[in-house]
């Protein structure tokens, strides 16, 4: 059980910068999930604090040991590759033993170890197999035992589960949620899928172009997004954004869509100077009314089973979607009336992307 | 004509012509070791004979010096495989995993070391050799037919360890090894295929060289090959089973190892040549 501080971390590649000045508190068991973009450096955040890369300034501790300087081999981290790393030419038994017999490990524990292992996995039956031998999901499992059996202060896991299909990957989602609840060892998650982040969590970072955009609980990234990236990142289908303009004077000023649509929002402590804004409204925070301020025409109906995402064209460039009931009966090209719950909304300014207010309002 | 039916025939015919262009000469010299004087030279040759052990037993008895000389080859050549599998491994490896303009200047360097004549490169050595105390030890053979193939193994290897994903290393360096455990248990068994292909070379030329051998050894390292001159050039004229009887000897182990590691032979060829 670790904790691990980041301080001011940085990784160039020549002129390019790949970290900027990334801090970071992980408590003891906790289970942090990177995401972002590609390109955006949460692998190569996961590789400085593997030691896999240098970092270019600042500092990684590890139970308040730092360990800028220390070699990888010596740092005592786990890690399971997106390619799962697993040596082709060992047999799964001792892909999971690699770690144990390069400590030079007493034999007999090594293997009561690599039976646990095996066990707490369901490999059992496969540790004489080699990894050629293996399914995608059996192939993911054995990378997990070989980072489970030595007892590491730190797991690190690079997007694990991407090379899965969609089905096996919801499946080994919830095995790994299962399993880290089970060992509670500190770890650093890194994915692109933010269904992934929100599942295993304890907290998520957000990351684009090398720095930390928000870092929060799921629900807090969700309800409370601190930007336009974090606001669009998070959740599937994405928050519906609508840009506003600021019509008349500074008192008394109504937002409307560019096609004109007035939008009654209440008073959100809107700087004079500001002229335009952005809306942002998850799907469920919107619904088809036909006395909604907002109109359009309902242009693609999505049946979920659960529910139905109606996509509505309110101008040329907004395209809402709407989550709906899932009997939900609309046909493209029906008009329809879009209302929203302001409390459920977000305001963010244009130029910045930064979210302008918190202050709730009331239903529109 | 069925035109397939052509082109099988066809493939077949020339598949044996070439196994008999390839094959004869063996068979021959393998064949007439197990014949009497007079059945060797008959006109026309005889393909059953009544076959005899008189000229190994003549062979080992009139030339026990050729035993010397198979030990002395099988030294050498067990000798300048190793070294050249061990270095050319580790510049395989450096190769592969490291860039630098050094490194390039170092490559192209050793290219084209390889493409001068060896003798050209070889015989100002000798006084050095001599200097050394180096001249008839199998030290001289085994680092002379190792210079001669490092390049080329070098060159096999790299393309052999450039298709094993970096990754496999990084998660060997997570699990607590350092590079030399990276390479001996991870590298090194996963380019198991190139380094026999590499050493294949080594072997077929270090046990049957035969120019470097006649320059640098005169009677402690002589080498199976200068016996073989030695027993087709003997005074009392040349006895042709024991000649024979001794190529056979010289022959047949080579034969063994290149057709036990044929499939390594072409995978080790062939690597890089198409992506997987």
């Amino acid at each position: 059980m670790s904790t691990l501080i980041l301080e001011g971390l940085s990784k160039n590649y020549g002129e390019v910068e790949a970290l900027i000045g990334v801090d970071l508190n992980v408590g003891d068991g906790e289970f942090i999930v990177l995401v972002g973009p590609s390109g955006c450096g949460k692998s190569t955040l996961l590789r400085c604090i593997a030691g896999l890369e240098k970092h270019s300034a600042g500092d990684i501790r590890i139970d308040d040991r730092s360990i800028t300087g220390v070699q990888t081999r010596d740092r005592n981290v786990a890690m399971v590759f997106q390619s799962y790393a697993l040596f082709p030419h060992l047999t799964v038994a001792e892909n999971i033993a690699f770690g144990l017999r390069i400590r030079r490990t007493d034999k007999s524990v090594i293997e009561e170890r690599v039976a646990h292992a095996a066990g707490l996995l369901g490999l059992g039956e496969l540790t004489g197999r080699y990894p050629r031998e293996l399914s995608g999901g059996q192939r993911q499992r054995v990378a997990m035992g070989r980072a489970i059996v030595r007892d590491p202060v730190l797991f690190l896991f690079d997007e694990p589960l991407s090379n899965l299909d969609a089905k096996l990957r919801v499946q080994m989602r919830t095995e790994m949620k299962a399993l880290r609840q089970r060992l509670g060892i500190t770890s650093i998650y890194v994915t692109h899928d933010q269904d992934e982040a929100m599942t295993l969590a304890d907290r998520i970072v957000v990351m684009n172009n090398g720095r930390i955009e928000q870092i929060g609980t799921p629900m807090e990234l969700y309800d409370a997004p601190v930007n336009l990236f974090v606001a669009g990142f998070m959740g599937s289908p994405p928050m519906n954004f609508i840009e506003l303009h600021r019509k008349g004077g500074n008192s008394g000023a109504q937002l409307e869509t560019a096609s004109g649509q007035p939008v009654p929002l209440p008073e959100r402590g809107l700087s004079p100077g500001v002229r335009s804004v952005v809306l942002g409204v998850r799907p469920e925070g919107l619904r088809i009314d036909d006395g909604g301020p907002l109109k359009g025409t309902v242009e693609v109906v999505e049946p979920k089973g659960s529910e139905t995402q109606v996509f509505v064209r309110l101008d040329d460039l907004h395209l809402l979607c709407v989550t709906a009931g899932k009997r939900a009966t609309f046909q493209p090209g029906d008009p329809v009336g879009i209302a929203f719950d302001a409390t459920e909304s977000h305001l963010f300014d244009t130029d910045s992307g930064q979210k302008i207010t918190t202050e709730k309002g009331t239903a529109a | 004509m069925d035109d397939r039916y052509v082109i099988l025939v066809g493939r077949w015919v020339v598949l044996t012509l070439g196994v008999f262009w390839s094959a004869f000469p063996i068979f021959m010299v393998v064949s007439s070791s197990f014949k009497t004087h007079l059945d060797i030279f008959a006109v026309p040759p005889k393909f059953i004979f009544q076959p005899t052990f008189d000229n190994y037993v003549l062979l080992f008895r009139e030339w026990p010096q050729f035993l010397d000389g198979l030990v002395n080859s099988m030294i050498i050549t067990v000798g300048a495989t190793v070294l050249t599998a061990i270095t050319s491994l580790l510049a395989g490896y450096a190769y592969s995993r490291f860039h630098s303009r050094l490194l390039t200047l170092s490559a192209f360097f050793m290219i084209l070391v390889r493409m001068l004549p060896p003798i050209v490169v070889t015989i100002p050595l000798f006084p050095a050799v001599n200097a050394m105390g180096l001249s008839d030890t199998h030290a001289i053979l085994i680092l002379l037919y190792a210079a001669f193939f490092v390049s080329l193994a070098t060159w096999i290897l790299k393309t052999f360890i450039d298709q094993i994903p970096r990754e496999l290393e990084e998660a060997a360096e997570v699990e607590g090894s350092s590079v030399w455990q990276r390479l001996v248990r991870v590298v090194l068994p996963l380019s198991v295929h190139g380094m026999v292909a590499a050493c294949v070379f080594v072997v077929v030329f270090a046990w049957n060289e035969y120019v470097f051998a006649l320059i640098f050894t005169s009677n402690e390292a002589k080498t199976a090959p200068l016996i073989l001159a030695e027993i087709s050039g003997a005074i009392e004229g040349v006895q042709w089973g024991i000649l024979f009887a001794a190529a056979s000897v010289q022959l047949l182990p080579i034969l063994a190892f290149v057709l036990l590691v044929q499939k390594f032979i072409v995978t080790g060829i062939t690597a890089g040549a198409v992506k997987g």
